[in-house]
């Protein structure tokens, strides 16, 4: 009975919550109130795909949803990212008959790295997709071997999990787990591949189980490679499904020798994305053609690239994420790639549209220097921080004749409104990007 | 003049971008015209603390701490050494730790006796003790800003590093009245990061040391370098007008 209460009245508050746009936590929040253990009363699909990680959660979801879909299931997931327990709370109860039962033959669910545990208190995934862990917003997160931590205590024994063989702490998740139920994906050398590490640091320098020195026999990006321990044994498990072909700069990829896929985002984390989606799936019963149907040049609809006009300039803007080096990095890598002469905009205002905090330390993390390139002829920082960008910067190998400091964001748009007419690239976080959004037309 | 800066562990005990520490410090010494060499110690590697002028450790997860604790202790006769010789000894972050005589663990209890060079003991705690730090020192006149971020509580501080915490947690966790650990030229603090480039008196206070233990003649005026003041004063301010309506602020006008 307090079921039912708790299904009806997470029903009407989802319909009252969209009519005025409204978060979309709030009905599941007050639905576990009146029935706190609503999540382990209702019946669930067969197949309940969890995905956690630092970075590349959403697309993740997006595409596997996408997959599923395509196979003739019907997918149940949390579109919004609301991703504690009370944002899944309001997925379910809104997706469940009176009775109970999840409409659905897929419940996916995107699962914050901190409080899966919560969640799945009361109920576990079949499959539970792990993509990487790395720094990610320490002021609230902490560091990874936190996150790692947190996530551990959320596995349940008889979940699958599907994880990435690349990241050497991910893997640590396959010890004391049911060999059985553990699939792995991961990226064979290849054209990405660097027998050096890149980047500011280095979190795979020592073996995340004993701390001696690990040794990669290559590099795909930050610590993701392929690793060995030599003193305790830990290393990258063979993968039941590898991309075992790679030519970014052409755009496609090979998945397990034979199906070819086009790549619409020709970027080393997507390749990532779609090599996680693709392992789940096909566990879930996806047929390999159907799968290469929805991936090839399968296009991300989360806005996170943003094109503009701005006086003469064509923009682009790259939402990466403030306190998060990797998501910096990727798009920094992006501009860097296009060779064609341009001017990049960072833009460090509020860094957290959560929380408030004043802590900068990770711009000591991003790999700035990726913005030292010959087509690249200016890198303006702008916001309240930009004099800790513009520390930075003089640490960086970005020469200091290109460096153009400001503070307020307007002025940076009105100057860019009066001069010139090259590419602009503007690097910043949802935080802040609506800040230069209002200045600009977007196309 | 010549000065050797001594960075422990830096490929693991870097979580929060500390190497940029040493880069600013070395930055302001070579504008001094000091010749500032930087070497480094791994956890298999014999610290050459006999020659280091500065030595320098950063935070690492819990886990990476203990490993660096079991490299550091069989060389910690020759640690104090240096120390008593005059080298400059700088801890940040949870490496302040090992410098105290134990650390014990929140769930298994297990004790890991470190340095003992400092008379403090800290316990693991299982909730994140973090946040925006502003605290007011004796050894220089401005406010430390920085940022927390542990899991941990130290006590038995009796020369904190930063007697009076204006916002944020301080040693014994939130609510601590008193930041971090001094004791003639050991430093320890456990604000993460780059704290000397967030803190530009930091360094003037450490070149003024550093100077006096080298016996090189001060400069009437220390060097200033671009947009460090400027980012100091922003942080400081933000931090003010969070606090503005709360107490124990606001400290800008205390
Ligand atoms: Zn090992």
């Amino acid at each position: 009975m307090r079921l039912f209460l708790a299904v009806i009245l997470c029903k009407a508050l989802r319909f009252i919550g969209g009519l005025i746009g409204k978060g979309s936590s709030l009905p599941g929040q007050f639905a576990l109130k009146v029935c706190p253990d609503a999540l382990g009363r209702v019946r669930l699909p067969a197949h309940i795909i969890a995905v956690t990680g630092s970075n590349g959660k959403t697309s993740t979801v997006e595409m596997i949803a996408a997959i599923l879909t395509a196979s003739g299931k019907r997918v149940v997931y949390n579109k919004e990212g609301s991703n504690q327990i009370e944002g899944v709370a309001t997925l379910i109860l809104s997706n469940c008959t009176l009775g109970g039962r999840v409409k659905g033959d897929v419940l996916l669910l995107e699962s914050d790295e901190r409080y899966a545990r919560h969640t799945f208190q009361w109920f576990h995934p079949t499959h539970f997709v792990i993509t990487n862990l790395y720094r990610d917003q320490l002021t609230r997160n902490g560091h990874p071997e936190w996150v790692y931590d947190a996530v551990k205590a959320a596995i349940h024994p008889d979940t699958t999990l599907v994880l990435n063989a690349d990241d050497p702490l991910v893997s640590c998740f396959a010890r004391g787990h049911d060999p059985d139920k553990v699939k792995w994906f991961g990226l064979d050398e290849c054209s990405v591949s660097t027998k050096e590490h890149h980047g500011v640091y280095h979190d795979g320098a020592r073996c995340p189980v004993c701390k001696g020195r690990m040794e990669y026999s290559c590099y795909h990006y930050a610590h993701i490679g392929h690793y060995a321990c030599p003193h305790c044994g830990h290393r990258r498990h063979d993968a039941d499904f590898s991309v075992t072909a790679l030519d970014l700069e052409g755009g496609t990829l090979t998945i397990n020798g034979e199906t070819r896929i086009s790549l619409a985002f020709k970027s080393i984390y997507n390749v990532y994305n779609i090599l996680a989606a693709w392992s789940v799936c096909a566990l879930a019963g996806a047929d390999k053609g159907t799968m290469a149907g929805v991936i090839n040049n399968y296009i991300l609809k989360n806005g996170r690239m943003i094109t503009f006009t701005l006086g003469k300039h064509h923009g682009t803007l790259l939402t990466s994420k403030h306190e998060n080096s990797v998501a910096y990095d990727t798009n920094l890598a992006y501009i860097a790639a296009t060779g064609k002469p341009c001017t990049v905009l960072v833009i460090v205002d509020a860094i957290s549209r959560k929380y408030f905090t004043g802590e900068t330390s990770w711009l000591w993390d991003i790999d700035f220097d990726r913005l030292n390139a010959p087509h690249i002829g200016r890198v303006m920082l702008y916001g309240k921080y930009c004099n800790d960008l513009a520390v930075r910067f003089k640490y960086s190998q970005v020469p200091a004749d290109k460096i153009d400091m400001g503070g307020d964001i307007r002025e940076a748009a009105a100057l860019l409104a009066d001069h010139g007419d090259e590419d602009v690239y503007v690097v910043t976080c949802f935080s802040d990007r609506d800040k230069l959004l209002e200045h600009v037309a977007r196309r | 003049m010549e000065f050797t800066i001594l960075h422990l562990y830096p490929d693991c005990m870097s979580l929060y971008g500390e190497y940029a520490n040493l880069a600013v410090l070395r930055r302001h010494l070579a504008a001094m015209g000091v010749s500032v060499t930087v070497e480094t110690a791994l956890f298999e590697d014999t610290p050459p603390f006999d020659r280091a002028d500065f030595i320098y450790m950063g935070a690492g997860t819990e886990r990476t701490q203990k490993a660096a604790l079991a490299a550091l202790l069989p060389h910690k006769e020759a640690l104090r050494a240096a120390v008593d010789r005059g080298a400059v000894a700088l801890f940040t972050g949870n490496a302040m730790e090992l410098l105290g005589k134990s650390i014990t663990e929140e769930e298994s209890g297990k004790v890991w006796p470190c340095l003992g060079l400092a008379d403090f003991t800290t316990e693991e705690v299982v909730y994140q003790v973090q946040g925006d730090v502003v605290a007011r020192t004796s050894l220089w006149g401005s406010f430390v800003v920085g940022f927390m971020n542990k899991r941990s509580e130290t006590y038995g501080v009796t020369t904190p590093l930063f007697g009076l915490v204006e916002r944020g947690p301080g040693n014994a966790g939130d609510g601590g009245p008193e930041e971090g650990y001094v004791d003639g030229n050991v430093f320890a603090t456990h604000l993460t990061g780059p704290i000397l480039v967030k803190n530009p008196d930091f360094v003037d206070f450490l070149i003024r040391r550093i100077f006096e233990l080298k016996g090189w003649a001060l400069p009437e005026a220390l060097p200033v370098l671009p947009y460090e003041r400027e980012a100091y004063a922003v942080t400081l301010k933000e931090l003010a007008d969070q606090d503005a309506d709360n107490p124990p602020g606001p400290y800008l006008q205390g």
